[in-house]
């Protein structure tokens, strides 16, 4: 009866083996639902700004409120300069929120349960913002590394200390979003076949148990697919306005 | 129109409320798990990166235990530094 609690992130391949110079590009699970969620996002946006009425109808009011929370987390944490990455934060957040909500629906699949997608993620948003940076200022930008007021004895290993630092933003961006989905869907799984193995008698208190984890978890989605957008917002922040 | 109007009044009315309580309580309530999580990934993934740059170091150079030692304990340091500066932001939003 007793199921294993790790099946569920398991990749398997949809369809034919597909292979470009040795590489295997088959159409998995996991991109099934990363092809779901982001065809769920252009069906809610496009119905939403379709009718544009004063008085909104429900699936309008939602994408309104999606368009000002985002609108207003940018220029409250990045400032007025970050208005043209304004785009590229909402399909982020769009794109994270929705994977992390679908993968709660049951008999689903968690995209942002696996490390590499959401590291894939991060590095992009890193490599992203370090040119942007080194655009905006130059050489300048390496200035984020060398603090100022620092007596020179401690220079190097100041900014070595700086260097790691600015190295370790992508890896605990990408590692927060997917052990908070991994951690939070394994607790579900396990206190699901905890339900079975105890049976009619006992199997009350675990199943009471997973409705509230199942709350819990759709705030942990949306509030995780916030965070990854509200740093990226900060980071941006770091590259455009650089003070130190 | 007068419906019209009516809503409009309404519409103020609702929006002092709004104003009045403070929505970002809420908000920050909710997310105090994540505030700590937050911390904990910061420190771990600083001391990750720079055991990785030890040991990648080290094969580079062939001082086998040496670098990885160092980079660890220079890793830590930049793990507590990220955890002040996000402590401090917090503090700053409070």
């Amino acid at each position: 009866m007793a199921t294993n609690p790790m099946q569920q992130f398991s990749v398997h391949r949809i369809g034919p083996e597909i292979q470009i110079a040795g590489v295997d590009i088959s159409f998995t699970n996991a991109s099934l639902f990363m092809v779901i969620s982001s065809l769920a996002i252009c069906f809610i946006l496009f119905f939403g700004s379709r009718e544009k009425s004063l008085i909104p109808s429900k699936i309008q009011l939602i994408t309104e409120m999606f368009y000002n929370f985002i609108a207003k987390m940018i220029s409250d944490t990045a400032g007025s300069k970050a208005k043209p990455y304004f785009p590229f934060i909402f399909s982020l957040f769009m794109f994270v929120l929705f994977c992390n909500m679908i993968g709660m629906l049951p008999y689903s699949f968690t995209v942002t349960s696996h490390i590499i997608v959401t590291l894939i993620l991060s590095l992009f948003i890193f490599i992203a913002i370090t040119i942007i940076g080194f655009i905006k200022h130059g050489f300048g930008y390496l200035k984020l590394f060398v603090p100022s007021g620092v007596p020179a004895l401690l220079l190097p290993l100041i900014t070595i200390i700086e260097i790691i630092s600015y190295l370790s933003r992508p890896v605990s961006l990408s590692v927060r979003l997917f052990a908070n989905m991994m951690a939070g869907h394994t607790m579900l799984k396990v206190f699901g076949g905890f339900v079975i193995s105890l049976g009619m008698l006992g199997g009350w208190l675990p199943l009471s148990f997973s409705v509230a984890l199942t709350g819990l978890e759709i705030l942990v989605a949306f509030l995780q697919a916030y965070v990854f957008a509200i740093l990226t917002c900060i980071y941006l922040n770091d590259a455009l306005n650089l003070h130190h | 129109m007068s419906d019209f109007k009516n809503l409009k009044t309404r519409l103020k009315i609702a929006k002092s409320k709004l104003d009045s309580r403070s929505l970002d309580n809420a908000d920050r309530k909710g997310s105090f798990m994540g505030t700590a999580f937050k911390l904990g990934t910061e420190l771990v993934a600083a001391v990750l990166v720079g055991t990785i740059i030890g040991f990648i170091f080290d094969s580079w150079f062939g001082t086998k235990p040496w670098l990885i030692i160092i980079f660890f304990f220079i890793g830590s340091a930049a793990g507590m530094l990220n955890v002040i500066r996000t402590a401090k932001k917090l503090q700053e939003e409070n």
